[in-house]
């Protein structure tokens, strides 16, 4: 992973004097695994069943009865009844689950499943999202943590935090460093326990506070023993638990340089395995670059896509138009020879009529011609006789 | 105070194919496309009214020729036919019901165009009391497509608003306008299959004055089977 080999620099603070950085050092790649909220759920809520302990109902419960059922015919419910009489237990329902003395349904077992196994290299998956987790400051603060005065996250601290021996000196330290504002909160807010648990020798509920992580213990663990909220630990042995109270990721943790050197020796990289787990490498991440949406707009991807189709308005909506043999506007559109073609026939049908009007004019004009030719005619005939005219009509057939 | 804009939002604009450059640019040539598409229809149906003309002509022509001669003039027999399914969807047996399937003619009323051949005249065979048919002629033809005339676009039916949409899915069988089309159906050209799939089938109305009896032939006075060119009349009454 080229985050790997740009590691990025982490301040390394005193216990005192003045909080200005004294030392630097990389940031173990623990801090680039995944961060699997996911996984760290399950494995949580799987370890978290590992420390019960067993209980169950008595075996006898509500079995120390000999009663009987009644049976059929007595009016009253086949529930078995206790025996004998002279008491007011007598008659009364025994065994059932819905009876009062009655024993339990399914009462509970010792043997019931009360640890879970988890691989192990899940177990570890968690731990370095956990771990990775506690450097997010965002994923901190909705945790709860108030970490807004601190100099940097993740708070790195020198190794004399290691040495020290009284509380007090813890406590001054924490002020110092600004982490004393989450003891505070703890403080605040340490409250009786809702429920029965506060008769049952867990009376009190507190936050969690900050978590100091050391290499070595040379007082240390004593020091900051009763400060309300906080806890130690060491490197050697994170507990998921602990660093993600509630399977809730992004515990406030105060790392000593040692401890904070180390976690690249522990959880390894994905180029060299770790040291102390034997054949574990660092859990590698699904995405390499989760930012999908700066993928899918950079330059490499956009010039390569094609034509955004364009909405075809053409032929979206139900288009509706009028009848072109109606409309004349909607014919020419589709046939833009139309109106000249109604032109020729006006012209042609005018033509043709004109030319009808000459021929009737004409064969008219012939026709009062003829009558009027034929009436003179008539009146010079009428002075020859009608036999002179068959006997020439004779005479030509002859 | 000036706006700083994401370098990334800069680089959208700059790719949109939508931008305002684009668009105008894809309008101009829409523009132009469509002036082309006008100007050839107008000297294409130009065209066409001459040929129909003549082929009239032409026709009576050779009749008159004929009778000179004392000869007789054989019409060439018709190529098209306007197929109008006028019987319901009830009760049909499976080979008919296949066959008006296969034509297109899935509703009563609906009607198709189809070419004349052997293969065709025996399928209407099978489903002449289920339609009425005939040949129709140039003024029919034009009525159905630009009254009636819807074309299939994307799997779905649009009537034809504009010779651009024919332009569009015809362009490749030198079919441009409407001109084109009723051309292409009525002559039963080259590409006469791309113009009749092109069209989706014709959904006309109930004849006006109705039918006589559907469930006789035409020849027998009722209304189904070939009625010739007696279907121009119907397809009046169903337009």
């Amino acid at each position: 992973m080229t985050t790997q080999q740009l590691r990025p620099i982490v301040s390394v603070f005193p216990i005192k004097g003045k909080v200005k950085t004294i030392k630097q050092v990389p940031l173990p790649s623990v801090f680039s695994a995944p961060i699997r909220p996911d996984v760290v759920r399950f494995v949580h809520t799987n370890m978290a069943k590992n420390n019960r302990q067993a209980h169950a109902v008595s075996t006898t419960a509500g079995e120390q009865t000999s009663a009987t059922s009644w049976g059929t015919g007595r009016a009253v419910a086949r529930i078995p009844r206790v025996k004998g009489s002279g008491t007011g237990r007598s008659g009364q329902a025994a065994f059932g689950n819905m009876c009062r003395g009655g024993r339990m349904y399914a009462p509970k077992k010792v043997w019931r499943k009360w640890h879970r196994k988890i691989n192990t290299n899940q177990k570890r998956y968690a731990v370095c999202s956990a771990i990775a987790a506690t450097a997010v400051t965002p994923l901190v603060m909705s945790r709860g943590h108030r970490v807004n005065k601190l100099p940097e996250l993740p708070l790195v601290v020198s190794d004399q935090l290691q040495s020290l021996t009284k509380t007090r000196q813890a406590v001054k330290f924490l002020k110092f460093i600004g982490a004393y504002r989450d003891v505070e909160k703890v403080i605040r807010t340490k409250k009786t326990r809702v429920g029965q648990g506060k008769y049952r020798n867990r009376r009190h509920v507190l936050r969690k506070g900050p978590m100091v992580v050391y290499a070595r213990n040379l007082g240390i663990k004593k020091a900051f023993r009763n400060i309300p909220g906080v806890e130690t630990a060491s490197v050697y042995t994170l507990n998921l638990l602990k660093l993600a109270p509630g399977s809730q990721m992004g515990r406030f943790i105060i790392w000593t340089e040692s401890a904070f050197k180390l976690l690249e020796d522990i959880y390894g990289s994905w180029e060299k395995p770790s040291k102390f787990k034997s054949g574990f490498y660092l859990p590698r991440p699904v995405m390499v670059n989760t930012d999908v949406e700066r993928i899918i707009k950079s330059d490499q991807v956009q010039t390569v896509l094609r034509n955004r189709r364009p909405r075809s308005r053409k032929y979206g909506k139900k288009i509706q138009r009028a009848d072109p043999y109606e409309d004349m506007s909607v014919m020419v559109k589709l046939n833009p020879y139309y109106k000249t073609k109604l032109q020729n026939q006006k012209e042609l049908e005018e033509k043709n009529k004109k030319e009808r009007k000459e021929i009737v004019d004409k064969s008219r004009k012939e026709y009062e011609d003829w009558l009027y030719f034929s009436e003179e005619e008539e009146e010079e005939e009428v002075e020859g006789s009608d036999e002179d005219r068959e006997i020439e009509v004779l005479s030509d057939e002859n | 105070m000036s706006k700083q804009v994401p370098e990334t939002i800069k680089k959208q604009v700059k790719r949109s194919f939508n931008s305002k450059e684009v668009k105008k640019e894809k309008n101009e040539k829409r523009m132009k496309l469509l002036k082309e598409i006008q100007s050839k229809a107008f000297k294409r149906a130009e065209k066409y009214e001459k040929e129909y003309l003549e082929q009239d002509q032409k026709l009576v022509e050779l009749k008159q020729k004929a009778l000179k001669e004392g000869s007789f003039y054989r019409e060439p027999e018709p190529k098209l036919a306007f197929i109008i399914r006028i019987r319901g969807i009830v009760g049909v047996p499976p080979k008919p019901r296949k066959i008006l399937q296969l034509l297109r003619l899935r509703r009563i009323y609906s009607g198709v165009f189809i070419r004349l051949n052997k293969s065709s005249l025996r399928m209407l065979h099978f489903i002449d009391p289920y339609v009425t048919w005939g040949y129709p002629d140039v003024e029919t033809v034009r009525a159905l497509i630009y009254k009636r005339g819807h074309a299939r676009v994307n799997h779905q039916r649009k009537i034809i608003d504009s010779n651009e949409m024919i332009y569009d899915k015809l362009q490749k069988y030198d079919i441009v306008c409407m001109e084109d089309l009723v051309h292409e159906i009525y002559t039963v050209g080259k590409n006469f299959k791309h113009a009749n799939s092109f069209l989706w089938a014709f959904k006309l109305k109930p004849p006006v004055g109705g039918f006589s009896t559907v469930k006789k032939s035409f020849v027998n006075k009722g209304e189904h089977g070939n009625r010739e060119q007696y279907i121009n009349t119907l397809v009046k009454k169903m337009i």
